[in-house]
C-alpha cells in the first residue's frame, strides 16, 4: 500500500514531469513564439497527466504493471531526454 | 475511485479546509486591510494624481534609489502602496514597502498591520517557511485535483443526487451534503484547484524551460517580452512630470492605470514603465508601456504574449479574481465558501461513515474526529481573534502586527489543545460556541474601540465597515447554529430505506 502511494505521489510527478519536458523538447518550434508555446503548453497540461497517472495508480489491481508503467515509463523518457539534449 | 477519493480527501483535507477558508477571505484582502487600519479614511485619487504625489515624496526621500515600484490606488485599495529599492540599502529601514496618501503622497500614519494580506499569504504558504509551505500546499492541491477527478468518477448518479438532501439521518446527510455543496459549484472548485496550481507553475513545473533555453531566464525575458533593464548612465537628469506620462499610457493601453515602475530615476537613462489596471481584462498579466524617464519619448509597448502565456495569466486571473466587479466579488466569495463546505462535510463523512454505534472508536477514527474539530471549529475562531487583536492591540504598541498574527496562531493552537479536555460531542459543541462568540463579539469590539461601527457606518454610508460587522455577525450566528446542531442527540442512520434497490454508493 505505502509502495502504492509512493507510486502514484513521486513516480507520477516524476513521470508527469519527464513527459512535459519531452513535450517540450520534440513539438515543432520553428521560430521563438513558436518556442514559447512548445514549452508553456506542456507545463500547463502536465499537471492534468499527473493526477490521470496518480489516479490509475492508485486504481489499477496489478501493482506490477503500475510500478512498469510509471517508474519505468518516467526512467525511459528521462533515458529520451538525456539523448537528446537541450534544443539547439 | 472511491477508496482513492476519500484518502486523498481525508489526509489533504484538514489543510485543504483552511486554505479554502483563507484564499476565501482573500477575495476581500483590500477591505480586510482597509477595516483594520480605520485611521484611514478613503480619499480619492486619480492614477496621474497618486502617481505624481508619490514621486513627489520618493524624489525627496530617495533620490539615488535604484528602482521605485508604486501600486497606484483603486477603488478598492485606498493607499498608493509604494517599494523602493535603495541605492546603498539601510539596515535600519523595515523593508522598503510603505503606504501613502494618495492625495498628498504623505506617509501614511495608521496602526501597524498586515491586514488582509496575512489570510492571502496563509493561503499558498501556510505559514512555513520558503519553500516549504508552497511545496505543501501545491501537494495539497494536487489531491484536490485528484479528489475533484475521482469523486466525479464515483458519483455516478451525479445529476439525480442533485436534488437529493435528506435531514437527520446522520451519514446519509453528511453524504448528500457533500454532494451538494461538491456538485453545485463543480465548474468553480475544478477552476479554482487548477488555477491555484498554475498561479505558481514556474514552481511546481520549470523544467520543461530547460529543455528548450540553454538560458532559462530567457524564457521569461522572451515571454514577458520585458524590455531590457538599461544600466544608469551616471549623468543626473530630473525626472520628467508623470502625470502626462499615465495620461499618454492610459490611452495606449486604453484603461486606467495600476503599477509605475522607475528605473534609475533622475538618471539620464531614467525609464519608466505603467500597466494597465486588473479591471482592464481577466488576463492577471497586463499589457505594459515603457517611457524614458529623463525625456517622456515612449520607448516601447509589452508585445502580444505567445497562447500559451495568455493562457496562463487567464488562468491567473481567474483564480485571483481581480478582475470582478463587486456583484462577481461576491459570488466568487459564496462560491470559495461552497468549497469549503465541500472539504468540511466530507471530513465528518468520513468519521460518521466510521462510527459504529456500541463500538469503541478505533485511533484513526479518533484522531480524526479531533482533527475535524481542530480545523472546522477552531481555525476560524483563530480567525476571529485575528480581528479581535487588531481592535485590542494599541495602535501605537511597536510590533503589534506580530502580535495579531500571534493572537490567530495561540487561539487555534489553544483550543485544538483543549478540546481533547472534553469528550468528542461536546467538544464539537464548546469550540463552535467560542467561534459564534468570538464573531459575534468583532463587531462590538469595534463600537468599543472606534467610531466606525455599525450604526455610524450606516449613517455614514460606510459600506465596507458596515458590510463587514454585519458580515462578521453574519459568521457568528452561523456558528451559533452549528453550536446548537452538534448538541443535538446523534441522528440515527435508518437500517432499511423505503428503496431497497438503490445503488449502495459510497
Amino acid at each position: 500500500m505505502a509502495w502504492r502511494w509512493i507510486t502514484a505521489a513521486i513516480g507520477g510527478y516524476g513521470f508527469a514531469v519527464a513527459a512535459a519536458m519531452l513535450a517540450a523538447r520534440t513539438l515543432p518550434a520553428a521560430g521563438p513564439l513558436a518556442r514559447i508555446e512548445a514549452t508553456g503548453w506542456p507545463m500547463i497540461l502536465s499537471f492534468l497527466v499527473y493526477a490521470g497517472i496518480g489516479l490509475w495508480s492508485l486504481h489499477d489491481v496489478r501493482l506490477g504493471r503500475v510500478g512498469a508503467v510509471v517508474w519505468g515509463g518516467a526512467l525511459a523518457m528521462a533515458v529520451l531526454l538525456k539523448l537528446l539534449g537541450v534544443r539547439p | 475511485m472511491a477508496w482513492a477519493h476519500g484518502w486523498l480527501g481525508l489526509i489533504a483535507g484538514w489543510i485543504l479546509f483552511t486554505m479554502f477558508l483563507t484564499g476565501t477571505s482573500a477575495y476581500f484582502r483590500p477591505e480586510i486591510t482597509q477595516w483594520m487600519q480605520p485611521e484611514i479614511r478613503a480619499q480619492s485619487a486619480t492614477p496621474a494624481q497618486a502617481a505624481a504625489s508619490a514621486i513627489r515624496h520618493l524624489s525627496r526621500i530617495g533620490p539615488d534609489d535604484l528602482q521605485w515600484y508604486i501600486y497606484l490606488p483603486d477603488e478598492r485599495t485606498i493607499a498608493t502602496r509604494v517599494f523602493r529599492i535603495p541605492a546603498k540599502p539601510d539596515p535600519r529601514a523595515r523593508g522598503g514597502e510603505f503606504d501613502l496618501d494618495p492625495v498628498s503622497g504623505a506617509p501614511l500614519i495608521a496602526r501597524e498591520t498586515r491586514g488582509g494580506e496575512h489570510f492571502y499569504r496563509f493561503h499558498f504558504q501556510l505559514q512555513l517557511p520558503h519553500p516549504w509551505g508552497r511545496w505543501l500546499a501545491g501537494l495539497c492541491a494536487m489531491a484536490m485535483l485528484g479528489a475533484i477527478i475521482s469523486g466525479v468518477i464515483t458519483h455516478k448518479r451525479i445529476f439525480a443526487d442533485f436534488f437529493t438532501l435528506r435531514w437527520n439521518k446522520g451519514q446519509r446527510s453528511w453524504l448528500d451534503a457533500h454532494n451538494v455543496s461538491a456538485v453545485f459549484g463543480l465548474p468553480y472548485h475544478a477552476m479554482i484547484t487548477y488555477t491555484g496550481l498554475i498561479t505558481l507553475i514556474t514552481m511546481y513545473m520549470p523544467w520543461p524551460v530547460v529543455m528548450n533555453y540553454p538560458k532559462p531566464a530567457q524564457f521569461l525575458q522572451t515571454a514577458y517580452g520585458t524590455p531590457e533593464d538599461v544600466p544608469a548612465s551616471g549623468l543626473r537628469r530630473p525626472l520628467v512630470a508623470i502625470a502626462p506620462l499615465i495620461a499618454d499610457a492610459e490611452r495606449r493601453l486604453g484603461g486606467p492605470a495600476t503599477r509605475v515602475i522607475v528605473q534609475n530615476p533622475g538618471d539620464a537613462a531614467a525609464r519608466v514603465s505603467i500597466a494597465l489596471a486588473k479591471r482592464g481584462a481577466i488576463s492577471a498579466r497586463t499589457p505594459t508601456v515603457t517611457y524614458e524617464g529623463a525625456t517622456g519619448r515612449f520607448v516601447s509597448r509589452s508585445g502580444d504574449p505567445a497562447s500559451a502565456i495568455e493562457t496562463a495569466g487567464v488562468m491567473l486571473g481567474l483564480h485571483v479574481a481581480q478582475y470582478a466587479g463587486i456583484a462577481l466579488r461576491w459570488a466568487y466569495f459564496v462560491l470559495g465558501l461552497t468549497g469549503t463546505a465541500m472539504v468540511g462535510t466530507g471530513l465528518l463523512l468520513w468519521t460518521a461513515k466510521r462510527r459504529k454505534p456500541g463500538a469503541a472508536p478505533f485511533f484513526g477514527l479518533r484522531l480524526a474526529e479531533r482533527l475535524n474539530i481542530a480545523v472546522i471549529a477552531a481555525f476560524p475562531t483563530g480567525m476571529a481573534a485575528y480581528l479581535l487583536a487588531n481592535r485590542l492591540i494599541p495602535a501605537d504598541m511597536a510590533a503589534r502586527a506580530d502580535m495579531e498574527v500571534s493572537a490567530m496562531f495561540w487561539t487555534w493552537g489553544l483550543l485544538a489543545l483543549a478540546q481533547l479536555g472534553l469528550p468528542a460531542r461536546r467538544a464539537w459543541t464548546m469550540v463552535f460556541g467560542l467561534a459564534a462568540a468570538a464573531w459575534a463579539a468583532i463587531p462590538l469590539v469595534n463600537a468599543l474601540t472606534t467610531t466606525r461601527w455599525l450604526i455610524p457606518a450606516l449613517l455614514d454610508g460606510d459600506h465596507l465597515f458596515a458590510a463587514f460587522d454585519l458580515a462578521c455577525l453574519a459568521i457568528g450566528i452561523g456558528f451559533a447554529v452549528a453550536a446548537r446542531v452538534s448538541a443535538r442527540p446523534a441522528a440515527r442512520t435508518p437500517r432499511r430505506t423505503r428503496h431497497p434497490l438503490e445503488p449502495a454508493h459510497a
